[in-house]
């Protein structure tokens, strides 16, 4: 093998990916346009109900309710809590009249009165209705005795949800190694079609050399890529190695699957279509990420979950080497499938 | 521009049309995802919390629970599917009622409750799936509520539904893979084989190659858009209006496919180009996906005048009144495209010629 060749090949690539001004000034604005994603998400999730309540005498109760996930506010007057409602300030506004306390003490039910807007999801209402409904219980006395075991499963994110930005980050990171992947297949697809490789090959330019040089290609332009994309949108503030790492075996896993679509591929066209089929599943994972419980195990079994899942642990909750090592022992094993594989398939193609 | 012409060569793209790649993509992608989305996402994307339940007695809460419009509920047969369910995020909160749960809890006897709850799940969906329960237990306890309620709404704004916000985007989808993707690759297919310079020595001209290509292109996408509607039953008051919607819409989509088909030399050009600007004609969807974002951003995408009419006939009951403004600016938009295409056709007599 020699490196000066392969060195040389590469660098052919590349000049030929930005000699095409058009194909630079396109990879420059994708990276853009993704980082833009980004940062148009939400960057906070608001996971708050926010109640406003108008209690024209003192009503302790509610206070007591101030709890994680309730936000308690006070209005001067039932104009002004209406009003608030409107603006959006609380999802509901609760008046309470001014003769509750003796209603309650004469055994007669008091009429509370909720305000609410008119888009207010329904599960929203019914829930701030039954909290009314809970809060006149305990003022009565009418404790429930049930004794309840909780235990959080995971990390207990209450007050530090993790925002949208954050969770559709691993989502674009491996969509920019995926996109990679119809170049290079599409790369390997013309020297093929073109002959351009039994061209090479009779040079001294072995067939080892030229997956390598094709393999360097594809890996440094999705990896570069992935690696900018994480580092401006702040996913490589915590352990940045393995997020390189990371970063680097998905655009070789990538490169791999390249390899197959190009071998399994005539034309432009025919990239496409396998492409497509092929990489399509690899976004669903991320679903995975931005709704968790939006899929089941089965998840487990496509190549690309084992790259988001790291993604998403490391940049979102600060996972360490411990924590993800088994996720990339498995894609250095499919990495070295899917290349082996592409190899073999390009081999007998080339043949 | 000749009719005849263009009229051969629509029928000549409508019979090799459907055998390329191009055309199955555009026709099915859209349904496909369309399918899914409303099949799969629509009940995932729910902003109702999740309750999961085993039930090791026979306890009159889980057919409380079924009926609670408040939540969603799911059954599991062992505590192991339980937990599992709530690692994952599956259900908000798990509890496991034990055998004679309810005769306990009538009796006014300390009943124990086990409940886990998933470490992710947002402060409010565990308030919601609390008071449901607790609320529940006080119907089986045979406790009255002490207080009326009387529930008053104000304004006119409507709750949006993840099935409604992802309409724009697969509608979208819908008219612009189609409306895009099959005139410029048809085009850049004719430049590749070098078939357009036999064409246009041919009493054919460049626009009559272009308009059937256009036609074409026009015909799928307004097609698919219908059939994406219907899927979705959002055909509903206004079909003409919609159809009306569509065409222009197509009409713009099919101007991006014809300018991009006469610039881009290859299909890899195209796909670059679609992989960055797509987002451009995305962005009003994703917009419409997340309220959060200000919604004034979505107008800045020339799609939005297309999407903001649609939404506002199928989700908010609108009619012409409502969307004319953005319809003429939608109008605006194709015209500027034609002249547009009318600039490139220069460019293509150079390469032509």
């Amino acid at each position: 093998m020699n490196w000066r060749i392969i060195r040389a090949l590469v660098s052919k690539d590349y000049s030929l990916f930005f000699r095409n001004r058009f194909y630079s000034i396109v990879t420059v604005l994708g990276i853009v346009f993704y980082i833009a994603v980004y940062f148009w998400m939400p960057k906070s999730v608001d996971e708050s109900l926010s109640i406003g309540f108008y209690t024209p005498v003192p009503f302790p109760t509610i206070e007591q309710a101030d709890e994680e996930g309730l936000e308690i506010h006070f209005a001067d007057s039932q104009e002004e809590l209406k009003d608030a409602v409107i603006e959006g300030d609380y999802i509901a506004g609760i008046a309470f009249p001014a003769d509750m306390k003796e209603t309650l003490m004469a055994g007669g039910k008091p009429k509370v009165t909720a305000y609410f807007t008119s888009d207010v999801p329904l599960e929203y209402k019914d829930a701030i209705e039954l909290l009314i409904k809970e809060l006149i219980y305990e003022r009565t006395g009418q404790e429930l005795d049930i004794a309840v075991k909780e235990e959080i499963l995971g990390p207990d994110m209450l007050g530090m949800q993790i925002p949208p930005r954050d969770r559709i980050r691993p989502m674009l990171a491996v969509l920019l190694l995926i996109f990679e992947t119809f170049g290079l297949a599409s790369l390997v697809t013309e020297e093929v079609e073109r002959r351009t490789i039994q061209a090479l090959l009779v040079t001294p330019v072995s067939i080892t050399g030229f997956f390598i040089s094709k393999g360097i290609t594809g890996v440094s332009l999705a990896f570069i890529q992935a690696v900018l994309f994480m580092g401006v949108t702040g996913g490589m503030n915590n352990q940045p190695l393995i997020i390189i790492t990371t970063l680097f075996l998905g655009a070789v896993m990538v490169t791999g699957i390249g390899f197959i679509i190009a071998a399994l591929s005539k034309d432009f066209m025919s990239v496409l279509a396998w492409g497509m089929v092929t990489l399509i599943p690899m976004f669903i994972p991320s679903f995975g990420v931005m709704f968790p419980g939006a899929v089941t195990g089965w998840i487990k079994y496509i190549p690309s979950y084992y790259l988001i899942d790291t993604v998403h642990r490391v940049a979102n909750f600060g996972a360490g080497w411990s924590d993800i090592w088994t996720n990339l022992l498995v894609v250095v094993i499919l990495d070295l499938v899917f290349i082996w594989i592409g190899i073999m398939l390009l081999r007998r193609k080339t043949r | 521009m000749n009719i005849r012409n263009t009229g051969i060569l629509l029928s000549k793209e409508i019979i090799q049309g459907p055998k390329g790649f191009i055309f199955i993509w555009a026709l099915v992608m859209p349904i496909l995802i369309s399918f899914v989305f409303s099949v799969v996402f629509g009940t995932l994307f729910s902003e109702k919390p999740k309750l999961g339940v085993i039930d090791e007695g026979d306890s009159q809460l889980v057919q409380s629970l079924i009926e609670h419009d408040s939540i969603i509920y799911r059954e599991y047969d062992s505590e192991t599917e339980l937990k599992e369910a709530v690692e994952t995020g599956s259900v908000n909160m798990g509890i496991i009622l034990p055998d004679g749960f309810d005769t306990a809890l009538r009796q006014g006897n300390t009943t124990e409750l086990k409940a886990y709850i998933f470490g992710e799940s947002l402060a409010k969906d565990r308030i919601i799936v609390a008071v449901v329960i607790g609320d529940l237990l006080r119907e089986i306890a045979g406790q009255e509520a002490p207080v009326e309620i009387e529930s008053i709404f104000l304004g006119d704004e409507e709750s949006i539904p993840w099935s409604d916000r992802l309409l724009p985007f697969i509608v979208l989808m819908a008219v612009f893979l189609g409306g895009v993707f099959v005139p410029a690759t048809s085009f850049i297919t004719e430049k590749e084989k070098r078939t357009l310079d036999a064409v246009i020595v041919t009493p054919t001209s460049i626009q009559d190659v272009l308009a059937s290509k256009g036609m074409f292109g026009l015909i799928l996408s307004v097609f698919i858009g219908i059939v994406v509607l219907l899927l979705n039953q959002a055909f509903g008051a206004h079909p003409l209006l919609l159809v009306m919607l569509l065409i222009l819409g197509a009409i713009m989509a099919v101007e991006v496919g014809l300018i991009c088909g006469v610039f881009f030399k290859d299909f890899s050009t195209l796909f670059a180009v679609w992989k960055s600007g797509g987002i451009l004609l995305f962005g009003p969807a994703i917009v419409y996906m997340f309220p959060q974002i200000p919604q004034w951003i979505g107008r800045i995408f020339p799609t939005y005048y297309l999407i903001n009419p649609i939404v506002t006939v199928t989700q908010r009951g609108g009619s012409w009144p409502d969307i004319a403004t953005n319809v003429f600016i939608l109008i605006g938009i194709d015209v500027i495209l034609v002249g547009l295409i009318l600039l490139s056709l220069r460019k293509t007599r150079k390469l032509a010629g």
